[in-house]
């Protein structure tokens, strides 16, 4: 019970980051980042491999690059310097020309070829297979299968969230998020006000890789394994069911949404009696998402926890506070 | 026609911000300007200067080129040749943001309000140089950008007083009617104390008393000693604010001069001023 507890704590808190990252890029940016589990994943790797031991130790039963065996937190903050970092090359092809539209179809595209490529390279991070045995952190002072350390990883887990949390909100509370959330009402306006859109759309599709790379080093850190199953396209499309039903553009709807869709309605339909030929209530999982997705767009587009407009304190009338004279006003 | 022809012989409109008898310098000089779509020349060879502290008309019928000129000067199209020159700078490859920074300022010819935005967060959008328009000032926080935020809203309020729409700072711009949008518009420019200011229709669709408050307004921006080309339809307001008036048809400009000079040409009256 406890190790079902504690994982069910570390991956709601996981869906909680990645679903703040996203609600940065999709919710407050109109990025439509379909390919957000990519970045998650490259995180996973990168803190996965950079903790794992040289690939020649336990038999060579798998193949990887660097096998560093580095202490905690080195690899977490790699994982997010990574998801940082592979932001920028696909930032500046994707977000500079393309229309939206298009934006979200090579974002989708690029999500299929990453875990085509990474499933078929097996020497680059042992293919299919996945990676396995990732040393948990600070599984040399600890005993990582201890209800102590599974509970003191779900505090870590909920401690990275408060930190995103509060990263989050500065952005969205800032006028720079002001600028961001007007970028998505109309990017031309917003370009002829003096705005450089990229520069916007790259800082903020940066902030989000770096936050989707350290919920993937969170994550493996505590599943223990990481292989290309565990990041199809698919999953990218629950974060931004999560995110549309919690209310985008806000932080506290896309906790809500994190809590609600890939925690509490995955879960709630894992319990559903197995009826059909087999995987056909998995599909059906899947058919309730689209159809979650749908339904809110239809009927509430805001979400639960729509955005709110930013607060002002209210005027104190002041003399001559008037520009010019007043053209004459009816 | 020659750039020089813009000098007024005679106006409806005042002309500001020229000494007597001395031609001012152009604000931009437009030379041989194009702009193609796939071999059409929507805008082909525009040559024409834009002369400060007026308000100058650019009017055509329909697909004469007149928005895609504007949205060209703006920097919201790339020119397909020609020249644009900004307070003697060549801004011909600039990007709409660095015109804009430059003292360049568009509206269009679509509402193009940030729908979910209040009217107050409209005009603060457009605030320049706010320190907490960055990343980095955003993730220093309040206390770093809250002198400029304050700054801002009083200017911005000061502008709502100005224009009477103190009253919806509050609400969210998609809300309002047509022409409280084409005021957001203006007043998002004037948040950044442009010095030149270009409007696409901004009348277009509004209700007949509010054409008459923008224009007003204009009227009233042009005596503070802005620079303002419009592009609009409504032919009694451009006889009443601006001097000189550009005639475009088929991307090319067939005539320019005061209202009063144009209605005495045959062929402009032919193409455009029927009636």
């Amino acid at each position: 019970m406890t190790y079902y507890l504690t994982t069910l704590g570390v991956y709601a808190g996981v869906d909680i980051i990645a679903c703040l990252a996203l609600n940065l890029q999709f919710g407050v940016s109109g990025i439509v980042n379909f390919s957000f589990i990519v970045f998650q994943a490259a995180g996973a790797y990168t803190a996965a491999v950079l903790a794992l031991p040289p690939d020649s130790q336990n038999g060579g039963f798998q193949h990887y690059v660097f096998g560093a065996q580095l202490p905690f937190p080195i690899p977490w903050i790699a994982a997010a310097v990574v998801g940082g970092v592979l932001s920028v090359p696909v930032g500046l092809v994707v977000l500079r020309h393309l229309r939206v539209d298009y934006q979200a179809i090579a974002m989708l595209v690029l999500s299929v070829i990453a875990n085509l490529v990474i499933t078929n390279a097996r020497p680059f991070l042992n293919g299919a297979a996945g990676l396995s045995l990732v040393p948990q952190p600070l599984s040399d002072r600890f005993n990582a299968y201890s209800p102590t350390y599974l509970w003191a990883y779900v505090a870590v887990t909920f401690v990275c969230c408060a930190l995103v949390f509060f990263v989050s909100q500065r952005i969205v509370k800032s006028p720079y998020g002001r600028t961001l959330r007007a970028m998505r009402e109309h990017e031309l306006a917003v370009t002829a006000l003096g705005k450089n859109p990229v520069v916007l759309k790259m800082t903020i599709f940066v902030v989000g890789g770096v936050i989707a790379g350290l919920s993937g080093a969170i994550l493996v850190g505590f599943i223990t394994i990481w292989a290309p199953s565990t990041w199809l396209y698919p999953e990218t499309l629950i974060l931004f069911a999560a995110v549309i039903v919690g209310g985008r553009g806000n932080n506290w709807g896309a906790l809500f949404g994190a809590a609600l869709v890939p925690v509490g309605f995955e879960e709630a339909t894992r319990y559903l009696p197995q009826f059909g030929p087999p995987g056909l209530v998995p599909a059906l999982q899947w058919v309730a998402i689209g159809l979650l997705i749908i339904g809110f767009l239809w009927f509430r587009p805001k979400g639960v926890l729509p955005e709110k407009p930013g607060r002002f304190a209210a005027a104190t009338p002041v003399v001559g506070a008037r520009l010019t004279k007043e053209p004459g006003v009816s | 026609m020659s750039p020089s022809a813009l000098e007024p012989t005679a106006g409806s409109a005042p002309a500001t911000g020229t000494g007597p008898g001395v031609a001012p310098q152009p604000m931009m000089t437009v030379r041989n300007v194009e702009r193609h779509f796939e071999g059409m020349r929507a805008v082909d060879g525009v040559s024409i200067d834009i002369l400060p502290g007026r308000i100058t008309g650019l009017i055509g019928p329909n697909g004469a080129g007149k928005s895609t000129l504007l949205a060209v000067l703006a920097g919201t199209l790339p020119a397909s040749g020609g020249t644009v020159t900004f307070d003697g700078t060549d801004i011909t490859e600039w990007p709409a943001w660095r015109r804009a920074r430059h003292g360049m300022i568009r509206t269009f010819q679509l509402p193009s309000e940030f729908a979910e935005l209040t009217v107050l967060e409209n005009l603060l959008v457009a605030a320049p140089n706010h320190r907490g328009e960055s990343l980095r000032g955003a993730l220093l926080g309040r206390r770093y950008w809250i002198a400029d935020e304050r700054r801002e809203v009083a200017r911005a309020r000061e502008l709502l007083a100005r224009f009477s729409l103190s009253a919806k700072e509050s609400e969210y711009a998609g809300s309002l009617s047509g022409g409280q949008k084409r005021l957001i518009e203006i007043m998002r420019a004037l948040m950044l104390q442009p010095r030149l200011l270009l409007l696409d229709e901004p009348m277009s669709g509004v209700h007949p008393s509010i054409i008459g408050e923008i224009a007003r307004y204009l009227e009233g921006l042009r005596d503070g000693g802005l620079t303002i080309l419009i592009v609009e339809h409504e032919l009694h307001m451009i006889e009443r604010l601006c001097n000189p008036v550009i005639v475009m048809a088929q991307g090319k400009v067939i005539g320019q001069g005061s209202m009063i000079e144009l209605r005495r040409q045959r062929e402009i009256v032919d193409a455009y001023l029927v009636g």
